[in-house]
């Protein structure tokens, strides 16, 4: 799932500032799931901001919506009959909502109140890791199910590096060796001597490289 | 069978209000019996009232126990009877005529609100629950008193009618008078607990002399929150904080002098261990701690992980003697404590600013009465005696007996024992076969439905879905404790003017059934369809009005109280005018969210009543019979082919009673019984439903074929297993035998044992061990009574029995001491130090260190005996542990539900445990445990359906965003993701915190009755006309 | 306004604390009027949202009260809260209207002395603080008829 986190609030109040009526719109997926901005948090920013305005003796008249999903047009469609009492909107959806909306609404300034993460999976209750850079062409089949793209600080296709004690990346003690995993895992599935190959450099057109990416099912366009 | 038994009374009678009674009375109650509950104190509940924190939990009594003493007070079905006594009994079994002869009180419960003015103004005069508590007879024993109200003693009382007049509320009855009267019961449970020793003639010790010894009550008191010091822990004398405090154990129990017992008073060393515990807990390294003990007798469930964490984590100190005397030194005013240490080397001194006594039990004067009264034997200690296998039977049948006064014991084991003896005695009481009853039986169920609850008749719900709130508001005055701070008419006026209310009253007593009929008629009349209540406090009266409310034709969720009594006027009293607008403020807070409320359903199952018994040794089989007897049909599950278990390998128990044939007796009852089917072998595969609706598959029969039993009920009763750990050559060494083998040679090759000359026994092989961390119970009985049979046999025989502590609880410590009267050598040996077995020929060399001797020794025997106790059967229950969704402890026995209160249930609704599938425990309690757990299964089964209550998370399916954040926060692992990709919260699973709803992110969760809306309007309501 | 009277919510769950509120009425045990109880089954049931909420609408200070750590009825409820409440003390310093105007406290339901000297205490705090600076009297309205 995509991971976000929310702004630190002074930087979302000086984006709304000008403004006296904020439609403040959530998603229900993956920044529900990652308690960023779901309907709960769409609420407690809501309370947050007009108690902020109000200490600033000003009145905040937010509209609280949390739709499906903010990246696909059929459910930002149900912003139409709210958009024109708002002045401005704030979206605490991912990137991809917030630019949905941005496309749909073209004359109303929208502002994004989460600042969108990475694709992780959740540890346990609360935490969140990355997992995937959408590098476009996956090697995971040949590492074990452990990416070294995303996990590897370094990305290397070819590890460990000398930076690898034990088990622990050089960036931090919190961050374990992508490469150690790889190991580990490969021994458990007694496949240890796959490691030995070399893994021939990526073409990393597939990634960003290539330029901003689509994808076409043409059975279904 | 029982169902065709034609009973001659409904009736039970319960002597004592401590927690066994109150357990009995309750499962008695919940499964149709009429219960006469007598104490002859002013109140009910007992010792454990008085308890600041309870071991092993460490949690606080008050909050677990008061619940269980108000729903005392509720149950139509309970007559509460307190300063009462027996005077007489006649008849028999299923038709006694009880005499009770009741004290005067004075007050009329009913009447009385504990509203304290009589109190404030005759202090002298007036009791509000004394009892035990001699430090502060005045002071309320606990808050939730039952029956919450005062009594007067009248001889301190010079003018009862200037008391009278003092009380707003006429519940002071100037002509009171002793009351006595006859009524027919058809069995009688005897809880009358034991007393506790009272050391003070005891010089050595100097308790009453010198003011900082203290007995382990005491201490508990000045521990205690609700106790004379409110909690602050001060030495009596200075009321200083004191440094050092020592306990001293064993005093007035297992000993031979001064007035002492000789059994073993079973508690005392958990609640020293728990009062250190607790004590360093609060006060760290400020206060020392120091137990003397002769041994820990840490035998309960997971209470030896208490014991080590009690010297590991808490740093308290245990030392081994049994100190002499405590001695204050004139100059400093210590107490001195001189001791022998272990290696008797020299004696010690040390000095400490406080010393407890840790005091066990005995049988006073007033139970030797009623014991007389009742016809019943007592044993040589004066204990209610019963039989060796059955611990709740007395000499008399139709009467039974639980808890203390049957042998000193703990909570839990007094809460099996009250649900057993509840059991027992319902099957001399039961509803009368007459025409009405039989009109009301449900002909086609073939169990016999010969008891219902006895349920008012209620109108048709009226429909108050989508229809404008027309809000009633009744202010109670409560006499004077509501209406003598404020103005209750102007609270009655002011509500008029909020926003949907149709309709506002003052109504004086609220809960009198005078202004309960108001309620009702102006429901009636002015078709109010909310309700707000402002008075007191919804914890003790929000069913009332419920019931109040629901007679009238209204949904019992419409009503609201608001608390203006105890949070407001009780203690805003000195401030009358803000009393005023703190009591408007709730108001409107309620009137606010009463708008919300919206009828509920309270969730019921229809019930079914067969009964699956997992496990078909002694508590499997006697659980199932017990049930089956009463017209209820039992499935037996037993994993091997065979019936028996475990106790089919033991002899004799220690005081000498028959197992064999006894087993073989139940075997034979069981497999012939016209209701019990039994499935031998059998493996539980599968399982889903909820109480009252189980359906658990299973495999059985010679092909093991798979079929599916469907069940209201499960008592799991699946054992445990023989340890037989690979240590000191055991099935290496033919001279190596474990105590159950031995128990089997005893009687089987009696021959061989009288040419033996050595006989060595180990203690604690494989428990008390860091992989079995557990006492295993029963070991240091076995032990003494495989000792008494070798000498038996061979009495020139010299046995050496290597311990870590002897733990021959209770009435055992006989046993023990006679053992050593016949030479049996017993000696320590550390932990840290085990012995060393060695191949010597046929016989075993045994190298251990002498603790008095202080060197190493070496036994030759030609027989080691182990005492390898009890280990879970790991395997089996953590298969069943999944299939049922069921929690185990970390070494592998199904954990409770509440390892005090509710010993028998398990966590999941509609199963119940016995026997040692639950804990070690020996026949007699795995019998009485079983008992218990068909008593526990019979309230529920006395039920048509199940209530399953209201307060329940729902989940919003179009909301959720199926997280998995409930599923991770829930307590009890309650919701999960349903084939429809959202949560889904099973309600006869919900227990109703709301955990859930407060987690998740999408809002989906509402928990009924405390909804969102309703908060936010209980906020809008009091911030509404503040400026 | 001659002198400053904070209101404040105690969000008290069923078992414990208010019960414990119960017993300080039954002692007798006075306590100032600033404090107002809203009764919830856990004080895990106490959400973000409300004590975000009210504060909004005009309280000055609100305490969630729970049972002692480890005597939760619900198990580990008081837990959840106690996270909660920390989480909204940091949303508050960020708002700038102040994190010290929530507190998570724990209780046994015997300790009525301790509720009525809790209630005291934050009352007192409260008071020291002054005014909920988000309530200002133009804005009051609007605010609580949203």
């Amino acid at each position: 799932m995509i991971t976000a986190e929310r702004k630190p609030l002074e930087e979302i109040i000086e984006c709304i500032r000008p403004y006296d009526r904020i439609l403040l719109v959530g998603c229900n997926e993956c920044v529900t799931v990652c308690a960023a901005g779901g309907r709960k948090e769409v609420g407690l920013l809501a309370s947050a901001l007009r108690m902020a305005f109000m200490k600033e003796g000003r009145t905040l008249e937010i509209t609280e919506l949390t739709l499906e999903r903010q990246c696909d047009p059929e459910y930002v469609e149900e912003l139409v009959t709210m958009i024109d009492a708002a002045d401005a909107v704030l979206s605490m959806a991912c990137g991809c909502g917030v630019q949905e909306v941005a496309r749909r609404y073209k004359n109303k300034p929208v502002y994004p109140a989460v600042n969108t993460k990475f694709m992780g999976a959740s540890v346990s209750q609360g935490v969140w890791a990355e997992r995937c850079q959408g590098c476009g062409d996956c090697i995971l089949g040949l590492t074990g199910g452990i990416c070294p793209v995303a996990r590897c600080s370094k990305r290397l296709l070819n590890g460990p590096c000398g930076g690898s004690t034990s088990g622990k990346c050089e960036i931090s003690d919190d961050v374990e060796c992508a490469w150690q995993l790889i190991w580990d895992r490969m021994k458990e599935l007694g496949i240890q001597d796959r490691y030995e190959e070399v893994m021939v450099a990526k073409d990393w057109r597939t990634s960003r490289d290539g330029g901003p990416r689509k994808i076409v099912r043409e059975d279904l366009a | 069978m029982e169902n065709q038994k034609s009973f001659q009374t409904n009736k039970v009678l319960v002597i004592g209000g401590g927690v066994g009674g109150i357990r009995a009375t309750l499962d008695m109650a919940e499964s149709g019996r009429d219960v006469v509950l007598i104490d002859k104190a002013h109140s009910i509940g007992g010792l454990m009232t008085q308890l600041d924190r309870t071991f092993p939990t460490n949690n606080c009594d008050l909050c677990t126990l008061s619940p269980n003493l108000s729903a005392s007070g509720r149950e139509h079905r309970i007559e509460l009877m307190t300063m009462t006594s027996l005077t007489k009994i006649e008849g028999e079994a299923g038709n006694f005529e009880v005499t009770l002869v009741t004290k005067p009180r004075y007050i009329d419960t009913d009447k009385c609100t504990a509203c304290g003015q009589c109190h404030a103004k005759f202090p002298e005069c007036v009791n509000f629950t004394p009892g035990l508590d001699h430090r502060a007879p005045t002071c309320m024993r606990y808050p939730q008193a039952t029956p919450n109200a005062f009594s007067i003693d009248p001889d301190k009382c010079q003018d009862m009618e200037a008391v009278a007049s003092v009380c707003k509320d006429g519940a002071v009855l100037l002509d009171d008078a002793v009351r006595e009267q006859k009524i027919r019961v058809g069995a009688v449970i005897v809880a009358a607990g034991a007393e506790i020793f009272d050391p003070a003639h005891l010089d050595n010790f100097g308790q009453g002399a010198y003011p900082d010894v203290v007995t382990s009550l005491e201490y508990e008191r000045i521990l205690s929150a609700s106790g004379p010091t409110n909690g602050v822990l001060v030495r009596p004398s200075d009321k200083k904080q004191p440094k050092r405090i020592a306990w001293i154990q064993c005093v007035g129990s297992r000993g031979i002098q001064k007035k002492a017992v000789s059994y073993c008073s079973n508690v005392c060393c958990m609640f020293a261990m728990k009062e250190a515990i607790v004590t360093r807990e609060r006060f760290g390294d400020d206060i020392e701690t120091i137990i003397f003990y002769m041994d820990i007798r840490a035998f309960g469930k997971d209470y030896e992980g208490y014991f080590q964490r009690a010297k590991d984590e808490y740093g308290v100190r245990f030392v081994r003697s049994r100190p002499h005397s405590v001695i204050p030194d004139e100059s400093t005013g210590a107490l001195v404590i001189k001791y022998c240490p272990e290696d008797g080397t020299a004696n010690e001194e040390e000095n400490f600013d406080m010393v407890v006594l840790s005091t066990g039990f005995r049988i006073g004067k007033d139970l030797r009465s009623l014991a007389e009264i009742l016809d019943i034997d007592l044993n040589l200690h004066g204990y209610a005696a019963t039989a060796n296998l059955d611990s709740i039977a007395t000499s008399r049948p139709g009467i039974f007996v639980c808890g203390m006064f049957e042998s000193p014991k703990d909570i839990p084991e007094t809460m099996v024992q009250g649900s057993a003896a509840a059991s027992c005695a319902m099957q001399f009481a039961g509803p009368l076969s007459d025409a009405d009853s039989v009109a009301d039986t449900d002909l086609e169920d073939e169990n016999g439905t010969w008891e219902f609850a006895v349920e008012d008749e209620f109108p048709p719900e009226i429909n108050v879905e989508g229809k404008e709130a027309k809000i009633g508001v009744f202010i109670c005055d409560c006499g004077f404790n509501i209406g003598g701070i404020l103005d209750a008419d102007a609270l009655a006026d002011y509500s008029k003017t909020l926003d949907n209310v149709a309709f506002s009253e003052m109504i004086g007593h609220g809960c009198s059934s005078e202004s309960m009929q108001k309620i009702q008629s102006a429901i009636k009349s002015e078709n109010l369809n909310r309700i707000v209540i402002g008075g007191c406090s919804p914890r003790t009266h929000e069913t009332k009005f419920q019931d109040t409310i629901r007679k009238a034709g209204l949904n019992k969720y419409l009503v609201e109280m608001a608390n203006i009594r105890d949070q407001n006027t009780w203690v805003h009293m000195d401030q009358p005018e803000k009393a005023m607008e703190k009591a408007r403020e709730l108001i409107r807070m309620s009137v606010s969210r009463v708008k919300y409320s919206h009828p509920l359903v309270e969730y019921t199952l229809p019930m079914n009543r067969d009964v699956l018994v997992v496990g078909g040794g002694v508590a499997g089989m006697t659980a199932a019979l017990t049930l089956a007897d009463q017209g209820f049909r039992i499935f037996v599950a037993e994993r091997s082919g065979q019936l028996g278990g475990l106790a089919a390998g033991i002899k004799k128990t220690i005081e000498g009673e028959d197992v064999s044939t006894f087993i073989t007796g139940l075997i034979d009852r069981v497999k012939n019984h016209s209701r019990i089917q039994v499935m031998a072998p059998c493996i539980i595969v599968d399982h889903e439903g909820m109480p009252g609706m189980f359906t658990t598959g299973v495999q059985t029969g010679p092909q093991m074929y798979y079929r599916q039993i469907s069940h209201g009920i499960t008592i799991l009763a699946t054992g445990a297993l023989h340890n037989r750990p690979d240590e000191y050559l055991l099935g290496k060494h033919p001279a190596v035998t474990t105590q159950l083998e031995i128990d089997t040679k005893i009687n089987d090759d009696p021959d061989s044992i009288k040419k033996w000359d050595t006989v060595a026994m180990i203690q604690c092989v494989g428990s008390r061990t860091a992989d079995n961390p557990n006492c295993s119970r029963v070991c240091c009985q076995a032990a003494v009574k495989n000792a008494l049979s070798l000498l038996d046999i061979n009495p020139e025989l010299r046995i050496f029995v290597l311990y870590r502590d002897i733990r021959t609880y209770g009435f055992q410590e006989d046993y023990y001491q006679e053992a050593r009267n016949r030479g049996v050598v017993f000696i320590r040996y550390e932990d840290s130090a085990k012995p060393v077995v060695e191949e010597d020929g046929e016989g075993v060399n045994i190298k251990f260190c002498d603790p008095v001797l202080g060197r190493d020794v070496i036994l030759s025997a030609d027989c080691l005996c182990l005492s390898t106790g009890f280990i879970a059967d790991d395997e089996s229950t953590e298969d069943l542990a999944m299939i049922f969704k069921l929690p185990r402890t970390d070494d592998g026995y199904f954990l409770e539900d509440h390892i005090k209160l509710r010993p028998v249930d398990l966590p999941v609704p509609g199963f119940f445990v016995a026997g040692t599938a639950h804990a070690p425990k020996n026949i007699r309690e795995s019998i009485a445990q079983a008992k218990a757990a068909a008593g526990r299964a019979r309230t529920l089964l006395a039920r048509d359906e199940i209530n399953l209550g209201a307060a329940v998370a729902r989940v919003d399916g179009k909301k959720c965003a199926s997280c998995l954040i409930c599923v991770r926060a829930c307590p009890y692992n309650v919701p999960f993701i349903n084939a429809d990709g959202y949560s889904e919260i099973d309600p006869a699973k919900c227990h109703g915190c709301g955990i859930c709803a407060g987690e998740c992110p999408a809002k989906a969760i509402q928990l009924m009755q405390y909804e969102d809306d309703q908060i936010i309007a209980r906020l809008d309501g009091l911030f509404e006309r503040m400026n | 306004m001659d002198k400053f009277e904070p209101v404040i919510v105690a969000f008290c769950c069923h078992y414990c604390a208010y019960t414990a509120a119960d017993m300080a009425g039954s002692k007798r045990i006075p306590y100032p009027p600033n404090v107002k109880i809203v009764r919830v089954p856990c004080s895990g049931k106490v959400d973000a949202i409300h004590i975000m909420k009210a504060l909004e609408k005009g309280a000055d200070g609100v305490y969630v009260a729970g049972c002692l750590e480890g005597d939760c009825h619900f198990k580990k409820g008081n837990l959840n809260a106690a996270h909660r409440v920390e989480y909204v003390k940091k949303l508050l310093d960020e708002t700038g209207i102040g994190g010290d105007r929530v507190e998570m406290v724990m209780m046994s339901a015997g300790m009525g002395e301790v509720f009525a000297q809790t209630a005291t205490t934050i009352t007192e705090k409260i008071r020291k603080l002054g005014p909920n600076p988000a309530k200002f009297p133009s804005n009051r309205k609007a605010a609580s008829n949203e």
